[in-house]
């Protein structure tokens, strides 16, 4: 039992109640349908089977009456799924004719970038949310088409590039939701996985705050070392830092990295041994990606590593 | 004989069968027969090569981060994996039973355009080839068998894989095309003259209405195709969103065709069903009138369904409203189609043949493919569903479940018209069990892994999933039984090949034409036809006392 409940739990805590009934609707009906196919047929080829090799049935073609019948019935079933649908589609995506996003995602080739444009926090990733309040979620694209599905929190949407397009997410529970892209979007479309945390009304803030706070910079040598290697290595090229010169958009924005529990879209915990092994090379951790093998000596590893890793 | 009628004949003898020496007479062939037997072996083939890329795949996702293939690879072998069975193995497999039979089914002797139909068949043939080709040239098309924009374009895709694939694709479009048009025409001009349309063999009628369907689908896509082509050669940019284009105009050419393709690929099984259905019940078809009038009604609403393959792309409600209704509606003709066929089986007198089974693993099958199918006209289910592994649940029981099992069907019914000889019951009873419950294992559990939460076209998946493992090991092991009843029903051809001939003209006591005339049938199908007076000429023959009611 406790197996069926944790089997069916990842999908139907879906928080969105209509979704559901229309599920159980059509589960019984289509049900049905199959059991009366599955039954007719098993039981007619049982019953109907020639017993001489010569013999003849009645020569019949059809019954009118039963034709019709099963007509009328197909098209008010038809009819009832019809204006259920239409029902659930207008309750789930109603949205505003002037959208004001709480949250903007853009999906690149193979990571999220989040964006809040009321708070005007910028990360990666790791995306927060609070709890028991209706998020307007803004998704777009910064290179091929990807798909936003956080089965637990609401719709699917495409994420095209050139079109924004709006949905509602809902929490009900602080805990973290899983989802996956769900656009064929390229070599690691695989690994285009999404965890989103949600915290209650008061760790969202505190979320926040943190987030807009300056970078601590721990003075070390090797932190020091570390930061001059990021600049030189022209690893600013791509990353930008909130707080230091650096805003470029292309890979992840890495500003409190090490606050962060995942990486590389939740497919390792941040640690210093991932995040060395993804530094030798990330090719090797996560074939295709865009970030090149840069072939830094151990030491500039340890370096680099200690920077990132401490930029909470 | 005052009871038989002469046929007219061309004057011209066409060069086929028996006008030269040697095996390479098949590549100068313009007859019907040949060709259809070219088709059904290039089908074959393709779906051997398509099989094998499948078993990769399955192989791949049998456990949680695999790495046997590199994902390039992967992506490689799904893409080419869908394409061949889609364009290469149903579709020519599909053509070349109707290329072979339509004529024999209306009493013609020809295809209307015998030229245009070798034409057809090479096109088909160099298409395929010219695609697989791609793998000895860099790399093979790696954006799926949709070819999405903007992946498949220069800046993402920057292997010629995809101007393979393109290429390869309008090719075989225009052999489609050619065949559609083939079809029409023998059906208009060379049927037997007592023959009127509401006359036709259901299987006839269903080549008929489909080729309509194709003459319109496929200039859809050759014209999307065309345009991709433009903008990976000459750096237009139709479908580039970053330089003005329309990355969703794409979908709409692909999905206006995409979705008519996938009727072009089940309104031939539903003709094969058809015909075998009311054979092995030895009763006549539950409801004609119904069954040729819905498939007409499913051809004008394919092309006003497609948005149903973009509910997730952010078109507003009332967009996406009208196409569930649409979507909705053409569940309606398709579904009331198995109960004819199960209404068919009542009261009749059933005989229980390799063919029959394959019918009937068809109406539970694909049932089960149309009922997930109606489930997506549902916006908010395909909200949540689309692009998951319920989606590969979903076609593969339309096109294996009802397509597949309906050319299986059809192969077993008409092998002995074809070759002369009857395939092995026993073995093919091997082959219906082994890729029956290979085909449930492997895919009826793909529903419960995309309603999990697993996306398509993946090349793997984290460990620390609940049951996704274990369901995909399942998954993987049906497989190789689909695998190993493909190989019993290799054996079973390569067998029955061996053999001498002995099949009866009539082997079924079918009621058609094609079954008046020798098996196989002489290079000149007729030379003198029974009276047609109603939809089942040889029961009327056969039956003088107790004929069908007359429709002419």
């Amino acid at each position: 039992m406790l197996m069926i409940k944790n089997f069916t739990s990842i999908f139907w805590t879906n928080t969105d109640a209509s979704t559901n009934q229309l599920y159980t609707y059509f589960g019984i009906a289509a049900g049905c349908i199959l059991f009366l196919v599955i039954f007719f047929t098993y039981y007619f080829s049982k019953k109907y089977r020639a017993k001489q090799p010569d013999e003849l049935p009645e020569q019949k073609e059809i019954n009118h009456k039963f034709e019709l019948f099963i007509l009328i019935l197909a098209i008010c079933i038809t009819a009832f799924f019809l204006i259920m649908s239409i029902n659930t589609m207008q309750q789930i995506q109603d949205i505003p004719e002037n959208p004001k996003p709480d949250l903007v995602i853009t999906g690149h080739q193979w990571w999220w970038e989040a964006k809040y444009p009321q708070s005007g926090v910028l990360t990666a990733n790791e995306i927060h949310i609070p709890v028991g309040k209706r998020i307007l979620l803004e998704v777009n694209s910064a290179d091929v088409i990807h798909s936003w599905w956080v089965p637990a929190l609401g719709r699917k949407i495409d994420m095209i590039p050139g079109l924004k397009n709006y949905i509602w997410l809902y929490a009900d529970k602080p805990r973290e939701y899983l989802g996956a892209c769900s656009e064929f979007c390229g070599i690691e479309h695989a690994r285009m996985r999404i965890r989103v945390v949600a915290d209650t009304e008061e760790d969202f803030k505190k979320w926040t705050e943190s987030q807009l706070e300056p970078v601590i910079t721990q003075a070390t040598p090797l932190f020091d070392k570390g930061k001059a290697l990021f600049e030189q290595k022209t690893c600013t090229n791509c990353h930008g830092i909130n707080g230091t010169p650096f805003s470029e958009n292309i890979g992840p924005n890495l500003t409190h990295f090490g606050s962060r529990k995942r990486f590389l879209s939740d497919m390792k915990p941040v640690t210093r041994e991932n995040l060395k092994e993804w530094l030798t090379n990330p090719q090797n951790v996560k074939p295709g990606v865009k970030m090149p093998n840069f072939i830094f000596n151990p030491d500039e590893i340890e370096a680099l590593t200690e920077y990132i890793y401490n930029l909470k | 004989m005052s009871l038989f009628i002469d046929i007219p004949e061309d004057d011209d003898q066409l060069p086929a069968l028996n006008t030269g020496r040697g095996k390479l007479i098949w590549i100068s062939s313009v007859d019907h027969k040949q060709l259809g037997i070219m088709y059904l072996w290039l089908a074959l083939f393709f779906f051997l090569i398509g099989g094998i890329e499948a078993m990769i795949i399955r192989a791949q996702l049998a456990s949680a981060d695999n790495d046997l293939i590199s994902p390039e690879l992967y992506n490689q072998i799904f893409t080419m994996h869908g394409t061949t069975m889609i364009f290469l193995a149903l579709m020519p497999a599909l053509i070349g039973l109707a290329t072979y039979l339509l004529p024999l089914m209306i009493g013609a002797n020809e295809m209307a355009f015998p030229r245009l139909n070798a034409f057809s068949f090479w096109m088909t043939c160099m298409g395929g080839f010219l695609m697989y080709f791609s793998f000895f040239s860099g790399g093979a098309p790696d954006a799926g068998w949709f070819n999405y924009a903007p992946l498949s374009e220069n800046n993402y895709s920057s292997t010629a894989g995809v101007d393979y694939y393109l290429v390869g694709l309008i090719l075989t479009g225009m052999g489609s095309i050619g065949a559609g048009l083939n079809f029409v025409t023998t059906v208009l001009t060379l049927r037997s003259p007592q023959m009127k349309l509401n006359m036709l063999p259901l299987f006839a009628w269903m080549i008929f209405i489909n080729g309509f369907l194709l003459l319109a689908a496929f200039p859809l896509l050759n014209a999307g195709l065309f345009m991709m082509l433009i903008d990976r050669q000459f750096d237009a940019h139709f479908f580039i969103p970053s330089t003005g284009g329309s990355a969703i105009l794409w979908q709409h050419f692909f999905w206006a065709f995409g979705h008519p393709e996938v009727y072009i690929l089940a309104l031939p099984a539903f003709g094969i069903i058809s015909e075998v259905i009311p054979v092995f019940s030895r009763k006549p078809i539950f409801g004609y009138k119904f069954i040729a009038a819905s498939t007409v009604a499913i051809a004008l609403l394919a092309f006003g369904v497609w948005i149903h393959h973009m509910f997730a792309a952010g078109m507003s409600n009332t967009v996406n409203g009208f196409f569930a209704a649409s979507s909705m509606l053409i569940g309606i003709p398709t579904g009331i189609k198995v109960i004819n066929w199960i209404g068919t089986m009542y009261k009749g007198s059933i005989r229980m043949t390799v063919s029959m089974m394959f019918t009937m693993a068809f109406l539970i099958d694909f049932t089960i493919g149309g009922l997930s199918g109606a489930s997506f006209a549902i916006v908010p289910i395909d909200w949540q569903l689309t692009d998951t592994y319920y989606v590969v649940a979903h076609i593969h029981y339309v096109f294996l479940g009802g397509t597949a099992f309906g050319i299986f069907a059809g192969i077993f019914y008409w092998f002995p018209k074809i070759s002369g000889r009857h395939l092995s019951e026993k073995l093919g009873k091997w082959h219906l069990w082994l890729f029956v419950l290979g085909f449930n294992m492997t895919f009826l559990l793909q529903h419960v892994l995309g309603i999990l939460g697993m996306p398509r076209r993946v090349y793997t998946y984290p460990v620390d999933l609940s049951y996704w493992e274990v369901l995909n090991l399942i998954s993987s092991l049906g497989a190789i039984f689909m695998f190993a009843g493909i190989a019993a029903f290799l054996w079973n051809i390569y067998v029955t090949l061996k053999k001498p001939r002995q099949a009866d003209d009539n082997p079924w006591e079918a009621w058609t034409l094609e079954w008046a005339t020798t098996s196989p049938p002489q290079l000149q199908n007729f030379t003198s036809l029974p009276p047609v007076h109603s939809r089942r000429p040889l029961w009327d023959l056969k039956h003088p006392d107790n004929p069908d009611k007359k429709l002419n």
